[in-house]
């Protein structure tokens, strides 16, 4: 499903944040990258949603070779396969929670029954329905974190991709946001969390955890 | 020396399209000599970078060189007034040895940048880049064509003597000279004519039989039977003057600027035929440029018709 061969990530100011890392990881697994800031955890979730190139190497999802892709091309393919939960969130706070998690399906142009269908699966998935039309700035946290969720789950993506979800909860609200991974996985993603955060390292549903320092797997 | 405004735009603009050109080919050259699409190296991964820029950068200057060209005959029209002798653009270009190929040179750099522009549009939109390499090459070889069509251009302006008499259009385009030009405006109305619709009944048969290098060689054919014919014949009527041949005094007021219709039409519906048999379109992009060219080409044929019609509908008689 995601491969990385030989990948390497060098930053403009000669920092090594990936140093010829190789994993392969299955469809349907939860993976959990583990390590200190700085140790290149971000960049893995980057190459692997085309956000960024490596420096060398290759990085392939679905026997697609994700780092060769042009621009337009990576925006298609994040667009259609990858769903995304920021440790900020990054909601729009002047949209209602709705228009929020409808984002990604803007530029898909869907037919409003389908939009319909999908978010109302989204908003009872995530147990959201009664703050649907909320502005996001008027909500917890928590709620917000699940808004984020919801929003990174209505594509249907196959891989799911969280970086630092849990650093702004408390411990009540990251046992809540490991609960939604657990639906996640249940509908077949793939899901990939880069944290520090001890909560996810033994978790039963976890399939591997996979150690970083310095750029390199442990 | 001739410095007007639109001259000074034109050559600020080539200053501009020198400076970024050159940075372009520097980078094509790059490519072109290291470009390895499978591989995953350092370098490559550079070179996918530099290939989208460098791409981007060429696109935007040929997509400004398109346009252009009306504004260098609007400049060749402009400056014809301050000339002695001169009644239109084509007495600007008597005005300069460097005139004549300057203009043929234009009008093969824009058939060409507007094909290099159809090929990158095709390469960018295949996740596999087909044509990187091709397209890399050919601006390699259309950077000197560019280059020279500015150093002929920055020439022309620089020796024009506005002080010494050129001719006008009705002397360039006569008739009665022992000229091939003269031969050519003389050749019989009917032959021309039946060159003229024949090849656009031809363009339109052979399109129903998607053949498309025929096709494609029909357009090539249709450019230059379309502008004898309208210099040699529709021109007249749309002067209402059976002597006067100029294919410059279309581009004035006096004839509500239908030239630029006329030579805008022409090119666009020539281009989208010629392309065609150049690159290998799917089966749906090539039908729809079929049709992009026949309309347009059928605009241009249904435009200069329009004229001897309404002339003899008014008169009674052709001229």
């Amino acid at each position: 499903m995601i491969e990385f061969r030989d990948v390497e990530k060098h930053y403009d100011n000669n920092v090594i944040a990936l140093d010829k890392i190789n994993f392969t990881l299955k469809e349907g697994e939860v993976v959990v990258l583990k390590g200190v800031s700085g140790s290149g955890k971000s960049s893995i979730l980057s190459l692997i949603a085309g956000l960024s190139k490596p420096t060398s190497g290759e990085v392939i999802v679905d026997k697609k070779h994700i780092s060769k892709l042009a621009d337009h091309f990576a925006c298609t393919y994040r667009r259609e396969n990858i769903g995304f939960v920021f440790q900020k969130y990054n909601l729009i706070p002047t949209l209602s929670v709705k228009d929020n998690i409808l984002l990604p399906l803007v530029p898909v142009n869907l037919k409003r029954s389908e939009l319909e269908s999908r978010l109302s699966e989204q908003l009872t998935l995530f147990n959201i329905e009664e703050k649907k039309d909320t502005l996001v700035k008027n909500l917890s946290g928590g709620e917000q974190q699940r808004v984020a969720i919801a929003r990174a789950n209505i594509n249907a993506p196959k891989i799911i991709l969280a970086d630092e979800p849990t650093a702004n909860l408390d411990e009540k609200l990251s046992l809540e946001f490991i609960e939604m991974i657990k639906k996640m996985k249940s509908q077949k993603r793939t899901i990939v969390i880069a944290t520090h955060d001890p909560l996810f390292f033994n978790l039963d549903f976890v399939d591997r955890v996979l150690n970083i320092e310095n750029g390199k797997l442990l | 020396m001739l410095l007007n405004p639109e001259i000074l735009t034109l050559y600020i603009l080539n200053i501009l399209f020198v400076l970024f050109s050159s940075i372009a080919f520097i980078m094509s050259l790059k490519i072109v000599r290291k470009w390895d699409a499978n591989a995953t190296t350092k370098l490559q991964y550079s070179l996918e970078k530099q290939s989208y820029l460098t791409a981007t950068i060429i696109k935007y200057i040929f997509y400004i060189k398109l346009p252009l060209f009306l504004f260098f005959i609007f400049t060749l029209d402009k400056i014809s007034f301050v000339l002695p002798g001169a009644m239109c653009g084509a007495g600007v270009v008597n005005a300069s040895e460097y005139a004549t190929p300057l203009l043929f040179l234009k009008i093969i750099n824009l058939y060409l940048f507007a094909y290099w522009i159809t090929l990158d549009k095709e390469d960018m939109q295949d996740e596999s880049q087909p044509y990187l390499k091709q397209k890399f090459q050919l601006f390699l070889l259309f950077y000197f064509l560019f280059v020279v069509e500015i150093i002929l251009e920055t020439l022309m302006f620089l020796n024009i003597d506005i002080t010494s008499v050129v001719d006008c259009c009705g002397a360039i385009f006569s008739t009665n000279d022992d000229t091939y030009l003269s031969l050519v405006l003389s050749m019989p109305h009917s032959l021309l004519l039946t060159l003229f619709y024949g090849n656009f009944i031809l363009m339109y048969i052979v399109s129903k039989l998607t053949q498309a290098k025929l096709f494609s060689f029909l357009n090539l054919t249709f450019i230059f039977i379309a502008l004898i014919s309208l210099v040699a014949f529709f021109g007249t009527y749309i002067y209402e003057l059976p002597s006067h041949h100029c294919p410059f005094c279309l581009l004035q007021q006096d004839y509500s600027y239908v030239g630029y219709l006329l030579y805008g039409v022409l090119f666009v519906g020539t281009f989208e035929g010629l392309v065609i048999g150049f690159i290998p379109f799917k089966e749906d992009e090539l039908q729809k440029r079929e049709r992009v060219s026949l309309v347009f080409s059928f605009v241009y044929v249904l435009v200069v018709t329009a004229y001897p019609l309404s002339y003899f509908i008014k008169n009674g008689v052709w001229l």
